[in-house]
């Protein structure tokens, strides 16, 4: 078979590849991370490239029109090497590795929750300089316990325990260091184990990092653990989005071992990249960091550590582990001190993972007389609700309408995503984008501002579809779909009216009403009304910006007291990175996890009529909403 | 020991909706306050109505033994319509302007609109008319037939939850009556009525169409959504207030156990269903056999303590 060069532009890059090899795999080996939320599929049509020179074969796909077929536009991930190449790249098919916007970013670094100060300081790994005296004729005792000694004074009565490839050199070391070592200790299973032994005081350099695996982004987080204090935060997109965008997608491509592999190598280098950047931008050595803290839903946990997954997907939804045990760092391939430890928030069950365990620890929840509730609006939209007493939690299929996938011109909170819209009553539409820059398409809390302002506006009807007889020149007919144009062409950055469609409405509407009839189902569960709960923590990828009057208005969320909510972003992260600084925060969440019992809501008898009844806008039993007036 | 017997009792009624030309002859349905025929719990001022049902043309999948007492008019829906009137004393006619359909010949509409105005002009009864499930043929003579019939108070359907602007204004500009579809759901059935009020419709002037099914085939599940409607209605929600009304006929000469064994059991098929269908709340029914629907119609009697 024969070999053909393929330029990538404009980043100049080129590489060689099989006659037959797809795009999409030509351009991942040129290191350009193509958008494909249906994992290669050839459904989305996000991967769009311009065959500028060479000769492609492709089906005919309907997510091309005919006349940028005609202009060479083929899908990545469908179209076939058949001669050297020149491609295109467009900018909006190219998955954004950059932060997702500085706010986002200062957001996630900068949230500092209540229940943050309620755990005493004290890491789960911690370097401790000891001074010994050196052995004498009367003091033959060995070097390890002479070190044992020597912690027993400066560390709670903890037992200890070490490994014997730590010790081999511990002679040479100590007598090397003429007795003044640092001693790197981390918390296991309520032990104590010396990770390792270093000569002289090195306690100055004392690095961690704490990150959260979303399906969707990964964030991470720098720690001195000296200064208490979190250096800097950096969040990027998911690299197994190129296997698939969803969960299921990617436990089907973990089915073949080398699958698996390359699923682990995807987020743990996406883990190393976080780790290599904000090392350099405070100027620290990742090798000398001692920690990560990790908190990520069932599958991401499965699949960066390696864990095949299949039981997940399959009844009765049965994960291989929930609690992960303590590892090297090295283990997993996490690049920081080969002999740091890399721990694992623990999960629930498959559908309410470690994330959710970190978001409940972060919120305080488990510590509160008062009865709260964290609502966390992702695919697979989980809510716990409890007090220090009990807590209840379940997941509902909210679907990834709110993250923007299998939207029309849906996206991720990145920049260029319009987060802000407001229309007036001639139809005018001022919005704003993440970044200021001109739109590339709409994120999650755009979409809620946009239905909102359509409904007042009277666009769109409360079952959702758009009003076929107002006369506006935003509005037009597109297949079987009706769609409003929120951005024309000329005014965004990818060249195409940036619009939202009817399907695109069922999908949010079916979004919405599965996150709202899921919390109303396990309130009535429990017995509880709404009002008795206290505090209403939403997390979610929304960026920096969710508007909860707007989640109201369109009945994602209960129509109540405004205050009784509070948007709290990342909370898995924060919970990740409290583990980190307190050992007895770690202990917490392995409580929290034992704690939660977990509800099939999809089996309960009254769901599915909840659920029905919340596919309108705000809802069927408009009594619920009475703040809407529509 | 004395037992004392609960009752129920409940504040808010069902609409009253009264069909037909005023000044003419009229049907009047709704107005309950409690679950049928428990008079000790709520008031039933209006009786429910049996209405018939006359297709716009020769209905060619019923079977022989329904077609029978109808057969010196199949292939006439305007002598059909005054047999009803005339022979077997019905008081409100069903028309089923199905013959726009594809399915039956494609009708021209406009043809379609006369034929039904020249069974008004000829019966003299309330009317029902309901299109023929094209959506696109509907939304043409919807229209067309409302103006027709300006001042008769029709009722006229079947507005769904995918297409029901255009029926509802038509229905709202001549003053007709509206059937509002659901696909046997509460929450359904209540959104469509919210979404033709928001039309600017007068939600008084809705009746609602649960879907129904035949006798061995759901009727526990048909009961227990309309229960349940009825119960939010008597609880006070005004948007499940509206009367139902039910196409027996239509249901049930469509299965086998009363296509296939005799016109005996077919009209026992048939009475049976609108038994159950009356307990479960149904206001209006629309039969096909004239001996199914003169037995329901006595049946009502009895229970209502001969009202009619």
């Amino acid at each position: 078979m024969r070999e053909f060069r393929v330029l990538f532009k404009p980043q100049g890059r080129e590489v060689s590849v099989l006659q037959g090899t797809d795009i999409m795999t030509a351009a991942v080996k040129a290191g350009i991370m193509l958008a494909a939320p249906c994992g290669g599929e050839g459904v989305c049509g996000k991967c769009r490239v311009i065959v500028d020179k060479g000769k492609v074969s492709a089906e005919v796909s309907h997510a091309i029109s005919d006349v940028d077929r005609q202009a060479g536009i083929v899908l990545a991930c469908q179209a076939l090497v058949e001669s050297d190449l020149e491609i295109t790249v467009p900018g909006e098919s190219v998955e954004s590795h950059e932060c997702l916007s500085h706010d986002a970013e200062d957001f996630a670094g900068g949230v500092t929750l209540r229940s943050e100060e309620a755990f005493r300081f004290s890491p789960i790994v911690r370097k401790v300089c000891l001074e010994l005296l050196k052995p004498a004729a009367e003091d033959s005792t060995s070097d390890l316990d002479r070190i044992t000694a020597g912690l027993k004074e400066k560390v709670e009565g903890l037992r200890l325990s070490t490994k014997l490839a730590n010790v081999k050199h511990l002679s040479e070391v100590l007598r090397e260091s003429d007795y003044r070592i640092t001693v790197t200790l981390a918390y296991k299973d309520g032990a104590l184990e010396i990770l390792s032994f270093e000569p002289g005081d090195t306690t100055a350099s004392s690095f961690a990092f704490a990150f959260d695996i979303g399906t969707t982004t990964v964030a991470g987080q720098l720690i001195d653990l000296n200064k208490k204090s979190v250096l800097g935060t950096k969040i990027a997109f998911n690299k197994q989005a190129m296997y698939g965008s969803d969960v299921i997608s990617r436990i089907i491509y973990a089915s073949d071992p080398e699958g698996l592999e390359r699923l682990s190598a995807a987020v743990i280098g996406n883990i190393n990249e976080i780790i290599g950047d904000l090392a350099s931008a405070h100027r620290i050595n990742a090798g000398e960091a001692c920690a990560v803290v990790t908190a990520g839903n069932m599958t991401m946990m499965h699949l960066l550590l390696k864990i095949d997954p299949s039981n997940i997907r399959k009844a009765p939804y049965v994960p291989t582990v929930s609690v992960f045990p303590v590892i090297n760092a090295a283990e997993a391939g996490i690049g920081i001190s080969p002999r740091g430890a890399a721990a694992f928030l623990p999960g629930v069950s498959t559908y309410i993972g470690g994330d959710i365990v970190s978001g409940v620890l972060a919120c305080g929840m488990a510590d509160s007389d008062n009865t709260t509730m964290l609502v966390d609006i992702g695919t697979n939209g989980e809510i716990v609700l409890g007090n220090r007493e009990w807590m209840i939690g379940t997941a509902a299929s909210a679907g990834p309408a709110f993250e923007g996938s299998g939207l029309a011109c849906g996206m991720k909170a990145a920049p260029g995503a319009i987060q802000k819209v407001s229309i007036d009553k001639n139809f005018e539409v001022e919005l704003s984008t993440i970044g200021g820059v001109p739109p590339r398409g709409i994120c999650g809390s755009g979409y809620i501002d946009l239905l909102c302002q359509m409904l007042k506006r009277r666009i769109i009807s409360k079952d959702g579809r758009i009003d076929r007889g107002m006369d506006s020149g935003r509005i037009r007919k597109n297949g079987a779909n009706y769609e409003f144009i929120v951005a024309f062409a000329g005014e965004t950055a990818i060249g195409r009216d940036i619009v939202i469609q009817d399907d695109d409405i069922e999908n949010l509407k079916r979004s919405k009403g599965a996150i709202y009839s899921a919390i109303i189902a396990l309130l009535n569960k429990v017995g509880k009304d709404i009002s008795e709960v206290k505090k209403i923590y939403i997390a979610g990828g929304f960026g920096s910006y969710l508007n909860i009057e707007n989640s109201v208005f369109i009945g994602l969320l209960p129509d109540i007291e405004r205050s009784v909510y509070e948007f709290v972003g990342n909370s898995s992260l924060a919970g990740a990175r409290m583990a980190l600084m307190s050992h007895e925060a770690f202990d917490k969440a392995v409580e929290i996890h034992k704690g939660i019992t977990y509800l099939d809501i999809g089996a309960e008898p009254d769901y599915m009529d909840e659920y029905i009844a919340s596919l309108f806008f705000p809802h069927t039993d408009i009594g619920r909403f009475p703040s809407v007036r529509l | 020991m004395p037992v004392e017997i609960i009752k129920e009792r409940y504040n808010a009624p069902v609409n009253t909706v009264e069909i037909g030309r005023p000044g003419a002859k009229q049907v009047k349905i709704g107005g309950q306050t409690g679950f049928p025929f428990l008079f000790d719990e709520g008031k039933m001022p209006n009786p429910p109505v049996i209405a018939y049902e006359v297709p716009d043309c020769t209905p060619d999948d019923w079977p022989e033994g329904l077609l029978e007492p109808y057969h010196d008019c199949v292939k006439d829906p305007v002598k059909w319509a005054k047999k009803c009137a005339d022979e077997f004393g019905a008081e409100i006619l069903c028309v089923k302007a199905q013959s726009m359909h594809q399915d039956y010949g494609s009708r021209p509409v406009d043809e379609a609109v006369r034929i039904v105005r020249e069974i008004a002009d000829a019966v003299k009864l309330p009317l029902i008319v309901v299109g023929c499930g094209d959506d696109e043929r509907d939304n043409e003579f919807m229209p067309k037939l409302s103006q027709a019939l300006k001042g008769e108070n029709c009722l006229l359907g079947l507005a769904t939850q995918a297409n029901y602007k255009t029926l509802a204004a038509t229905c709202l500009v001549d003053g007709h009556f509206i059937i509002a579809d659901s696909p046997i759901d509460v929450n359904i059935a209540k959104q469509v009525n919210i979404l033709i009020g928001d039309m600017g419709f007068d939600t008084n002037k809705i009746v609602m169409h649960p879907t129904t099914t035949s006798l061995g085939y759901g009727m526990e599940y048909v009961y227990s959504i309309m229960e349940r409607s009825r119960l939010a209605a008597f609880m006070g929600d005004k948007m499940l207030a509206m009367p139902f009304i039910v196409f027996v006929g239509q249901e049930t000469w469509k299965v086998k156990e009363a296509k296939d064994f005799g016109v005996v059991q077919g009209i026992n098929w048939e009475i049976t269903t609108s038994v159950a269908m009356l307990q479960a709340g149904a206001d209006l029914i629309v039969m096909r056999h004239p001996d199914a629907a003169g037995s329901v119609k006595r049946y009502i009697a009895a229970l209502t303590g001969g009202v009619r």
